[in-house]
């Protein structure tokens, strides 16, 4: 089938007309404004096209598709499946952006999900998660003949005096802590101020590395110093050279742990990514006291505009206004900023006594 | 209640955990509020272990592919964050049109809709080698199209006409553009062999005074002061995502409209207005619907309908029964026919078949009921006069003076073919357009009034364009300034006052870059503007000078 042949196409103002177009070619459409144009293009070739399409379907799924009449044509030969670019039916809803459409935004969501490099949002620190073998192999790598510390950081940067864990170390055999950076040793008594933050590392094991066959010691040491904080090792060199391991993504510093790095982490549109107070839409409502007060009016006169003409209204401002001392004759403009902020804002839970029929207490609003 | 950017997340959308995963230092949402253009730098310079390599390499060109459909389709310049209500109708049909080439489908025939909407000229053959490239990989391309550059490069064209409404709907001519060209009655063709042009006009008018706005500086506008002249037609040029919107709509229009109106609307980021004393009213034109209900039509938004009614409510008829002129709408109970409620079809649903439209039994799809139909002014009930197109009615209405110069005006945009019934919900864009305008220009002139059109042009033909200009030119004729944001090389050359903003979209745009008379702004070597304009205004001159 070389071409599309249309034979009496009468849609709208079409006057009946048939015409062949050629398949594989570009075909410009041309005319003033009201010509047809869209009638042949649109309600004739593509409402076919479409129909054609709905109608391979069965009457079930048919149920569920928007209806498409069969536009006033005797017949189409050649036409192929149609897809319409248009300008109107387009997702018009503020959570689709140009990159979700493009579906470049989930290539990216991809991409960070597993390239992306953790940070930790408060301290600014890369985060790692390893597994054992890999920090075996990091901290064999530290060097030959060093000796090299492992810390299990149990306390980190709270307050306290953490008596009771330091009891429970003492009980299960281990020998040393360092307390804020200062090593001590556990069988002298240890006073930590209460009202500080403090940190306290379990020194698990000191070894010194020698070739690879160490191995099987620093395995278990780390996997002793993960267990007792929850996922994070200190390893330190005696020169100071140090590294924090970790086998979840938590901050070595704060600890603050990570949820799993997957793709919905980076989505605006599921709960697991969206910022929680905007939910992914990247605004949020406020209230703008200058749509609803007319600045040059004065609270007698309706400077809230919604509430002007409402005896209830008027009778509860004027209630809170004799109760602060704010003027309702002058404009709002002139009013004091406090006086101001109580007529939008209210005072703060201050019960006023209101008159009224039923001798109900309202609040200031 | 308005809106604001959270306090939370600062416009990123995401939690702090989310935007704290980094990539080259950057977070996602650094590289999605970058352009397309930044971000396909930036990927390409990412700098990978072997390791990382192997993870992202089919993610990689994934994103690369599609960064580039989009770059190629001119829309380089999106950030990826934008939000889909905030694409322009062209830019959103571009957008899909990038993820189509993206498909690699083969054997499809792919319909559009005037995909160069919105499109500077410098961006056109980029978009049309996108068309190409749709084709050569096997697929049917059938565009409804006005752009004379994409007319040119089609295989086959077809020239619906001869007139639009009743007067269109037949095959003028079809072939390549030599035979389009070489038909005598085909306006395209007569436009396309230049046998027909708009022509430039012979002098500028010189302004009145001038709005100033200082210190522009909302979206991408680097901190401008740019001076509206009064009293003239003004064109506002220059690549997509330069700043015209923003200057013009968010910053002037939402200005005034604060000041004019007490409008509640954000006015975008600016030290000081000035000069708009000689202003009291401030129009926007849009091309919207002017309605989105079958129940309003062009008789009804003119307010050309009220006075009908006024009129067979007066007939001797009329006033034996009591009828009012509320009975002789279709929207009214009394005088509307009561099976369809003045729809004039009946929908018959099929329940898993597609519901189907019938025209109304009882009134004939007429709308109105019988009673209501029996009055006549000069043989002819409301149903046959909903029924004339403008000039028919222009034609029955000649003795009654305030109708008739209502449809006179519509006549003079160019809208003599359309039926004053006829249902809103089928007139195009560029109808909607010029009815709102004929109801500007109905109006008596303050000549204090500022228009501002936003891609007036969109959708129309080259002889709708010259009906448009020809209304705009009215306008200002009237003592009225005219703003017009606009593409459109046969515009801006009838333009009094050019202001050319660029010289890119994004962050690179945002200047004024050239402005003045289409003369001046031609000879300025530095605009993209200009130079298109130097093409257009060159031989011209010449020609004109020839003549003389």
């Amino acid at each position: 089938m070389r071409s599309i042949k249309i034979t009496g196409a009468r849609e709208h103002n079409l006057k009946d007309i048939s015409l062949s177009l050629p398949r594989r070619k570009l075909v410009v459409i041309t005319g003033v404004s009201g010509s047809g144009k869209s009638s042949l293009a649109f309600d004739t070739l593509f409402a076919e096209g479409q129909r054609r399409y709905m109608e391979s379907l069965s009457a079930y799924a048919r149920q569920f598709v928007d209806k498409i009449d069969k536009p006033d044509v005797d017949s189409i030969e050649g036409l192929s499946p149609s897809v319409s670019v248009d300008q109107k039916t387009f997702q018009r809803n503020p959570r689709s952006t140009v990159g979700t459409i493009t579906e470049i935004y989930d290539f990216l969501r991809l991409l960070y999900a597993r390239l992306g490099k953790p940070h930790c949002p408060d301290c600014g620190i890369e985060i790692t998660a390893q597994s054992l073998d890999r920090m075996i192999e990091r901290v064999s790598g530290l060097g030959d003949g060093e000796r090299v510390y492992i810390y299990s950081p149990i306390i980190r940067g709270r307050k306290g005096e953490y008596k009771k864990e330091l009891d429970d170390l003492r009980r299960e055999g281990f020998l040393r802590v360092r307390i804020d950076g200062e090593v001590r040793d556990l069988d002298e008594e240890i006073k930590i101020e209460r009202q500080k933050k403090h940190t306290i590392e379990l020194l698990v094991d000191v070894i010194a590395l020698r070739g690879g066959e160490r191995t099987e010691r620093i395995a278990d040491s780390l996997r002793l110093a993960l267990r007792r904080s929850g996922g994070v090792a200190r390893v330190e060199t005696a020169s100071g050279e140090g590294m924090t391991l970790s086998d979840k993504f938590a901050c070595p510093q704060c600890g603050m742990s990570y949820p799993e790095i997957s793709p919905r982490l980076f989505s605006f549109n599921s709960p697991y990514g969206s910022c929680p107070e905007c939910q992914g839409m990247g605004e949020t409502w406020f209230c703008d006291p200058e749509l609803f007060i007319d600045e040059e009016l004065s609270l007698e006169e309706g400077a809230i505009i919604p509430w002007s003409g409402s005896n209830y209204f008027k009778n509860i401002l004027e209630n809170v206004a004799a109760h602060y001392a704010i003027d309702m004759t002058v404009p709002f403009k002139k009013l004091p900023a406090k006086a101001k902020k109580i007529i939008i804002n209210g005072s703060g839970g201050e019960d006023i006594l209101q008159e009224g029929k039923g001798r109900q207490g309202y609040k200031a609003p | 209640m308005r809106t604001t950017v959270c306090p939370v997340c600062n416009g990123a959308r995401l939690r702090k955990e989310a935007l704290s995963v980094l990539i080259d230092g950057k977070s996602i949402y650094d590289v999605a509020s970058m352009s397309a253009l930044k971000v396909l730098e930036f990927i390409g310079k990412l700098s990978l272990t072997p390791r990382e390599k192997a993870i992202g390499e089919r993610v990689v060109t994934e994103i690369v592919s599609r960064l580039t459909f989009l770059t190629e389709v001119g829309l380089g310049y999106l950030a990826l964050d934008r939000t889909a209500p905030s694409l322009s109708g062209g830019e959103a049909q571009r957008i899909r049109l990038a993820t189509q080439v993206g498909s690699k489908l083969t054997g499809i025939t792919y319909v559009l809709d005037e995909p160069t909407i919105g499109l500077h000229p410098r961006d056109n053959r980029r978009l049309i080698d996108t068309l190409k490239s749709l084709r050569d990989i096997g697929n049917t391309v059938i565009v409804v199209e006005h752009d004379e550059e994409t007319i040119r490069s089609a295989d086959f064209i077809v020239d619906i006409g001869p007139g639009a409404g009743e007067k269109g709907g037949r095959v003028v001519a079809e072939g390549g553009v030599d035979d389009i060209i070489k038909k005598r009655d085909s306006l395209t063709g007569g436009y396309l062999s230049g046998d027909i042009t708009i022509p430039v006009p012979a002098i500028r008018r010189q302004p009145k005074g001038h709005i100033k706005i200082e210190g522009a500086s909302e979206h991408n506008l680097k901190n401008i002061d740019v001076s509206f002249p009064l009293g003239v037609f003004t064109c506002v040029t220059g690549v997509s995502g330069s700043g015209k919107s923003t200057l013009v709509i968010d910053t002037l229009y939402n200005a005034l409209g604060k000041k004019l109106y007490r409008s509640k609307e954000n006015v975008g980021r600016h030290d000081k207005l000035s000069g708009d004393d000689g202003i009291d009213k401030v129009v926007n034109v849009e091309q919207t619907p002017i309605g989105r209900t079958p129940r309003s039509n062009p008789a009804t938004y003119t307010g050309i309908f009220t006075p009908i009614r006024d009129l067979f409510a007066m007939l001797p008829q009329a006033n034996i029964k009591g009828y009012k002129p509320g009975r002789f709408s279709f929207n009214v109970k009394e005088g509307r026919c009561p099976v369809c409620l003045g729809h004039g079809v009946v929908k018959i649903e099929m329940h898993f078949l597609p519901d189907v439209y019938v025209t109304c039994e009882r009134c004939g799809g007429n709308r109105y009921n019988s009673e209501t139909l029996e009055v006549k002014y000069n043989g002819k009930n409301i149903a046959e006069v909903l029924d004339m197109t403008v000039s028919e009615a222009a034609e029955f209405f000649k003795n009654v003076p305030h109708i008739k110069s209502k449809l006179d005006v519509l006549e003079a945009v160019g809208l003599e073919y359309i039926r004053l019934g006829q249902p809103a919900t089928t007139l195009s864009g560029g109808e909607a357009q010029r009815i709102k305008l004929s109801r500007e220009l109905s109006r008596r002139a303050t000549g204090k009034t500022l228009y501002i059109l936003d891609e007036p042009t969109i959708g129309l033909h080259f002889d709708d364009v010259r009906k448009l200009i020809d209304v705009l030119q009215r306008l200002t004729e009237m003592g009225n300034t005219v703003i017009v944001i606009e593409h459109n090389l046969d515009v801006i050359k009838s333009a009094d006052h050019i202001i050319d903003m660029g010289p890119e979209g994004g962050e690179a745009g945002g200047y004024v870059v050239a402005e003045g008379t289409p003369e001046e702004v031609a000879a300025n070597r530095t605009s993209s503007t200009g130079s298109f304009l130097r093409e257009i205004l060159a031989p011209q001159r010449i020609h004109s000078k020839g003549m003389n």
